[in-house]
């Protein structure tokens, strides 16, 4: 037994050094769908890692080795996703995970990542329960991160645009069937009932509905005078069609998801004007930015030079230097040193989004505060920022505030 | 007071009207998918389970037609239709033909469901997985009828399910090629003793029903949003009419949509958005217990 495993260790190292590939790469998994209805993030979200790992490598790798990136589609289904993650865990042994676009796929795979004490950092998937999944002291140590603006920090900020700035008090919300859209529907509704404000109608609609008749019409005959929406691109333009088929227009206020370029693309016109939380919106104010900007725009060469979802994008890219920094600081690529670093980061750290500055701690595993993200505005079928003060203050970053 | 009354009520009308115009629309959707799954199964008995597939493909073919060759959405309809002819072919020849020759009773599901799959992935790869824009043809502003709103978009799509019904109809009854699908449909070895090619009916069959379904994705796509995965809940729904229409009626299809679309958007309504599927599959359940042939269907009688 012994000595037939002694003879198999050495074909394999052999057989590694004969390739020599693998064994001296850090190796990160990278899942999300890269195929379906929410692809244009998963995709936008992979090429950010790429770009980012790029850089990285040129600069010589990270404790003298070279990032690599393995990356899985897991096509928001949450059963995939449990798959990639044990053949990521096992088979490719990656030193930490980051993506995660559909919360319900995350909230599915993220227990292996725990088990295998592999460190994830959730890089666009809003649940937010996600990073309490794990929390002490039932388990004694968190391995789930995140570098997105979560539910809760964009359900408040919704209300507070639509209600506070934007004076309305009779607000529908319309959220998809899934467990992003209900999940997100009970943040609007908590941070709503914080205003001491009901909405007027609370509706659904499932995934590859075409019709949204029913659901206008009671937004509508309760004297709805803003839509908030927790759904994703395809369905939201149904929406925005179909409001123009009802001749009925009033704003639509959601979660990021309204940046998303099938939602831009497919609503036309009737997209116009849509706000929606975002951390990132592509406008090279920044040195940084711009050189990310344009890595992006050259190796994707995408329509109209707009990224198809800048926020994946730009949060990947951060997700990757939050892991490299916190890989060098722990010297080695085991996963509970990464996490140990990554939750007392000595080195600040800077992406695009903002500067990290020991952007987690033991208690605390998300790095996007309720600060961070501006509005963004739906113009000429491109993301803006929606207020001329945050366009100009654009490049000064807003860095995390911790609660005390 | 009464004034008030009068207003109240003609809202409430208006409403009504409303849901009905749009349940209306999305039956017809509905619809003209369905007529795929009656016309292979007016000759052979099977299904094509790769309609939902047929029409993405039809939707896509036409899309670049129309957005990257700049063909006129008239003109690329014909075109369009002819990549639905060959496309059935072809999945009649690969799929379902060796499963008939052995007298498979199910080999076909299998085959058309994985030839959907398969052109699914094709599809992807070719056009890449989001949901894409279909320019109208038609003008994208509502017009006002009789109080409530309706697309132009939608009164084509209207037009084209009765079109299609009208031509299958004509096609069954009075065209000798129809009753030789016909033929086939009631003794498949008498109609060959006859002199008929029972194969290429069939084949024939499978061809004319993809035409349809791809006609139908042209049809639809400017209401429905166009790509690779568009056909899968449509294809379901679709199936659904069918059966509570009627497998073997052109007619019954027409009103099977228009019962479950109008059933979907008043449940969403007057009930509850979150159960608006709910009373379709229940109608569903209900026309397989009581009236298996479905609605408009014409029971079958097998002697064995």
């Amino acid at each position: 037994m012994i000595k037939g495993f002694k003879k198999s260790s050495m074909i394999a190292m052999m057989l590694s050094a004969s390739l020599g590939f693998a064994a001296d790469d850090i190796k990160i998994g990278v899942t999300g769908p890269y195929t379906g209805g929410s692809s244009s993030m998963g995709v936008s979200m992979r090429e950010g890692v790429k770009i980012a790992i790029e850089e990285i490598n040129k600069n010589g790798g990270v404790l003298g080795q070279k990032l690599v990136a393995v990356e899985r589609d897991d096509e928001a289904k949450n059963e995939r996703g449990v798959q990639i993650a044990e053949e990521l865990i096992n088979k490719e042994k990656v030193v930490a995970t980051v993506g995660f676009i559909n919360t319900g796929v995350a909230l599915a795979s993220q227990r292996l990542y725990e088990e295998a004490k592999i460190p994830v950092m959730n890089n666009v998937a809003t649940g937010s329960i996600l990073t309490k999944q794990f929390l002490p002291p039932e388990f004694p140590d968190n391995y789930i991160f995140r570098n997105s603006a979560n539910d809760s920090i964009q359900a408040p900020m919704i209300v507070e645009e639509a209600v506070v700035r934007r004076k309305y008090t009779k607000l529908a919300i319309l959220a998809d069937s899934t467990n992003y859209g209900q999940l997100g529907k009970d943040d609007l509704t908590k941070a709503l009932a914080a205003k001491n404000i009901t909405p007027v109608a609370v509706e659904k609609f499932n995934i590859k509905d075409v019709d949204m008749t029913a659901q206008l019409l009671k937004a509508k005959e309760a004297g709805a005078e803003a839509i908030l929406t927790y759904g994703i691109g395809p369905e939201l333009a149904q929406i925005a069609n179909g409001m123009t088929k009802l001749g009925w227009k009033v704003p639509m206020i959601g979660s990021w998801t309204l940046s998303m370029a099938n939602f831009i693309d497919n609503a036309g016109p009737g997209g116009e004007g849509a706000r929606m939380p975002q951390t990132f919106i592509q406008d090279p104010n920044t040195q940084k930015r711009k050189a990310f900007i344009e890595a992006y725009l050259k190796s994707v060469k995408p329509k109209n030079g707009r990224i198809e979802s800048p926020v994946s994008a730009a949060q990947a890219y951060d997700s990757i230097y939050l892991l490299a920094a916190a890989i060098k600081q722990a010297g080695s690529t085991d996963g509970k040193k990464i996490k140990d670093a990554l939750e007392n980061l000595q080195e600040k750290v800077e992406g695009v989004v903002t500067v990290y500055n020991k952007p987690f701690n033991k208690e605390d595993h998300e790095a996007i505060t309720l600060n961070i993200p501006v509005f963004g505005e739906v113009k000429g079928a491109k993301v803006v920022y929606a207020y001329e003060e945050d366009r100009k203050k654009g490049a000064d970053l807003r860095l995390k505030q911790t609660k005390k | 007071m009464l004034f008030l009354y009068l207003k109240k009520l003609n809202n409430i009308m208006e409403i009504l009207l409303q849901l009905i115009y749009s349940g209306i629309a999305l039956g017809m959707i509905y619809a003209v998918i369905a007529f795929g799954y009656q016309l292979t199964f007016a000759t052979s008995d099977t299904l094509n389970f790769g309609q939902g597939d047929a029409l993405m493909l039809g939707a896509l073919v036409g899309l670049t037609l129309v957005d990257v060759m700049q063909i006129d959405y008239w003109l690329a309809l014909p075109i369009v239709g002819l990549f639905g002819l060959i496309q059935g072919a072809f999945v009649e020849r690969i799929g379902v033909r060796p499963a008939i020759k052995i007298k498979s009773e199910f080999g076909w599901i299998m085959s058309t469901i994985a030839l959907g799959i398969i052109f699914k992935n094709v599809a992807e790869n070719i056009w890449g997985r989001d949901d894409l824009r279909f320019p109208s043809p038609l003008p994208e502003a509502p017009m006002k009828l009789l109080g409530a709103n309706v697309l132009p978009m939608e009164i084509l799509v209207i037009a084209g399910a009765i079109l299609m019904m009208l031509s299958v109809e004509f096609f069954n009854r009075k065209t000798i090629y129809g009753k030789a699908v016909v033929a086939t449909f009631n003794d498949r070895d008498a109609a060959k003793l006859m002199g008929i090619n029972t194969g290429l009916v069939i084949t024939f069959s499978y061809a004319l029903s993809s035409m349809s379904a791809a006609f139908a994705g042209v049809l639809i796509a400017p209401l429905t949003l166009t790509g690779a995965t568009m056909g899968s809940v449509l294809g379901l729904k679709a199936f659904a009419v069918a059966i509570i229409g009627g497998l073997t009626s052109g007619m019954g299809i027409i009103i099977g949509g228009i019962i479950l679309g109008i059933a979907e958007t008043t449940t969403g309504f007057y009930i509850s958005t979150g159960y608006k599927d709910v009373p379709g599959l229940v109608l569903l359940l209900l026309v397989l217990a009581v009236k298996p042939a479905g609605l408009f269907g014409k029971s079958a009688i097998k002697k064995v």
